[in-house]
């Protein structure tokens, strides 16, 4: 689609006659420059953020070593410890187990909505999920405190009854909260995705006898398959990416998860809670940047992923 | 499908499945929807009351700088928001009632307008005691009136940076790029600023205003930050809304002498900007919604010295800010209804925010009433 919107001429240019392009040029000129100025100043800031994040990040890793931000254990910036994996593994978990719990039902019930759904209801149920969606994560994070929190220490204690380590708050909470948040985003991109099935490729199905649930599932998830799994991924990535919300109930253990119940923590979390202590130009504060380089290719692969399965599309 | 023609006791266990597997996701789509149905009714109501209950009793001021005008625009909104409610509701309730009745075009708006300006003049000191008050870090009976003002004067300060960037890319994109190198490298730039976690952001900013010009925390580094984020949905939106433009209301433009520059500025951007403007509305619900990069930027404090101050280059904490830092850091006895109150506020202005960019939205494009105007006129 990008390419041949970028391949279209322009159209103002291709429609005005010379005689008026030459006459007004001062003026025009002035304008069209500020306005490809604009363009200008958005790659710029672009570059300039990813290149100086890269820059402080490569420092880090200079200061660190790739293969103990990636492998080791023990996270103490204090001692001078910099092993990033169970930074890691709390983030890639938490964002796995939020698709389970939230990417899931969003899609089955984007399924619901469009196949299903008695009519007026769609637009109704559309509004309040973009709502939902809108909502600021550190109000689901206020909600899970007050309420989950609790919930999920009960169901941790009777499960790990001799555990001393488990409670409310840990992995299961922070991927019940990022599946509470991703949820209506998902759900949102899979309504579009799986609206634009055309309506024929349906009325075929149900023709040869097929019920509508054989339809949903086996004609209309079949065609906009593209679409759910990119709304999917970008429900991971925003999962990975969630820092506040998170950093309420996941409990701030430097540790890799024993249980699904133990407290952990994740990438960004642990940039934001070290970074108030952490002085300038000292390794501890440079490895956060290494850190948060790894979270930036991580969502830079996911994007690419998408990108390249959205560009498959018929 | 097709084993099941001639057999009836088949057909009859498959059509029990299909009831099943029907029911079980109609169920899920209702449970989905109360859950956040209820959460939604539930922050209204549990902060609600805090947050919105007028006061007999006139409010004591504080004795901050500038908080006379910061009542000021607060009661001239809280009023006004008030009345445009009521007034729409009764509205439609009249009309319903009796169709015939019909108002002038104006009526509502002015009366709303009117309620709004005689609430900040005479009654600007009976809002509610949480609205108004500043925080407090140990004691109980804080409130979030400096929040409140951090968060709508960030939304403003962010908007001024979006706004001329997101359309002037916008417009250069949709009207006058070439096609070539450049328009790919900022669609690039665009998609790459689109998928990156809000916390990049916050370490962006921190790195270039608090550690290396050392200016320290500043409304003005969270704006930057928030308008560079809010970037790619507004460029996104006001490209499709500029390119849904007929064509033929363009060339008609330039056949009459125009300029594509005066074409573009007072044919296609007057014919897209609601579409425009719904993009800016939802930024503005973003820059409420953030929290990460606000405290990496703008920090998590309120000084009694500047909480009103229309100084760009403070610090200052937002609403969402708030509402973290009384859980994480906060003392308060009261904190879980500080919280509630916070979370009440949030939620109310992010659904205003969401119900005005949907209508907007709805005003645009070729069916839209502002098309047929231009049409008509």
């Amino acid at each position: 689609m990008n390419k041949a919107v970028a391949a279209s001429p322009s159209v103002l240019d291709a429609a005005a006659p010379p005689r008026m392009r030459r006459r007004g040029r001062s003026y025009e000129g002035v304008v069209r420059g500020a306005l490809a100025a604009s363009g200008a100043v958005v790659v710029v800031a672009t570059v300039a953020m990813l290149g100086y994040l890269t820059w402080a990040g490569v420092r880090g890793i200079q200061a660190a070593g790739l293969g103990e931000l990636l492998f080791g254990t023990r996270w103490r910036p204090e001692e001078g410890l910099f092993g990033g994996a169970p930074l890691l593994v709390g983030t890639l978990t938490s964002a796995l187990g939020a698709v389970f719990v939230g990417a899931v039902p969003a899609v089955l019930t984007a399924i619901w909505l469009t196949e299903l759904a008695p009519p007026g209801v769609k637009q109704g149920y559309r509004r309040l999920m973009e709502v939902a969606s809108a909502l600021p994560s550190v109000v689901y994070g206020w909600l899970a405190l007050m309420h989950l929190v609790p919930l999920m220490g009960r169901v941790a204690a009777a499960l790990h009854p001799a555990h001393e380590r488990v409670g409310g708050e840990g992995l299961a909470t922070a991927s019940v909260l990022l599946g509470v948040m991703i949820a209506p985003t998902v759900l949102l991109l899979s309504l579009d995705a799986l609206a634009r099935v055309p309506q024929p490729l349906r009325e075929a199905s149900l023709a040869l006898g097929g019920s509508v649930l054989d339809t949903a599932f086996r004609v209309v998830l079949p065609c906009a398959w593209r679409g759910v799994v990119v709304a999917v991924f970008f429900g991971f990535a925003r999962a990975a990416g969630e820092t506040m919300a998170v950093q309420m109930v996941i409990g701030g253990a430097r540790q890799l998860p024993s249980t699904l119940f133990s407290p952990t923590t994740t990438i960004s979390t642990q940039v934001v809670m070290d970074m108030q202590n952490a002085r300038p130009h000292t390794p501890e504060h440079d490895v956060l940047f290494a850190m948060s380089l790894v979270l930036l290719v991580l969502s830079t692969i996911i994007v690419l992923f998408t990108r390249a399965i959205a560009r498959g599309r018929p | 499908m097709s084993a099941a023609v001639g057999a009836p006791a088949l057909r009859a266990r498959r059509r029990r499945r299909e009831g099943g597997l029907r029911a079980a996701l109609t169920l899920l789509a209702g449970s989905l929807a109360v859950v956040y149905g209820g959460c939604l009714m539930y922050l209204l109501l549990r902060g609600g009351w805090k947050a919105l209950a007028v006061s007999y009793y006139a409010m004591p001021k504080v004795g901050v700088q500038g908080e006379d005008v910061a009542r000021f625009l607060l009661a001239a909104l809280y009023y006004g928001g008030l009345a445009s409610l009521v007034l729409r509701v009764a509205v439609g309730v009249v009309q319903r009632a009796a169709p015939a009745l019909s108002l002038p075009r104006h009526t509502l708006r002015n009366a709303t307008l009117g309620v709004a300006l005689l609430g900040a003049l005479f009654a600007r000191d009976h809002l509610p005691r949480f609205l108004l008050f500043l925080p407090s870090e140990v004691r109980a009976g804080g409130g979030v009136g400096p929040q409140i003002f951090n968060t709508l004067y960030l939304a403003v300060l962010s908007t001024a940076v979006t706004l001329p960037l997101g359309l002037g890319a916008a417009l250069y994109v949709a009207r006058f790029a070439r096609s070539g190198p450049f328009v790919a490298a900022l669609r690039t730039a665009l998609d790459t600023l689109a998928s990156l976690p809000s916390i990049v952001y916050g370490l962006f900013g921190f790195l270039v205003f608090v550690v290396e010009l050392r200016a320290g925390y500043s409304l003005f580094g969270g704006a930057l930050v928030l308008a560079l984020l809010n970037l790619p949905v507004v460029v996104g939106i006001a490209e499709e809304s500029l390119r849904a433009v007929p064509r033929e209301m363009e060339e008609a433009s330039l056949a009459l002498g125009a300029t594509p520059v005066q074409t573009a500025f007072r044919v296609t951007l007057p014919y897209a900007w609601p579409g425009i403007l719904s993009a800016l509305v939802l930024s503005v619900g973003r820059v409420f919604a953030e929290s990460a990069p606000l405290i990496m930027t703008a920090g998590t404090t309120i000084s009694r010295g500047s909480a009103y101050s229309f100084d760009p280059f403070r610090g200052g904490e937002t609403l969402a800010v708030h509402l973290w830092y009384v859980n994480s850091a906060g003392l308060s006895p009261d904190k879980g209804d500080v919280s509630a109150g916070t979370a009440a506020v949030l939620v109310l202005l992010i659904v205003v925010t969401n119900g005005a960019a949907a209508r907007l939205a709805r005003l645009g494009g070729p069916s839209g009433p502002r098309a047929r105007r231009i049409l008509q006129a």
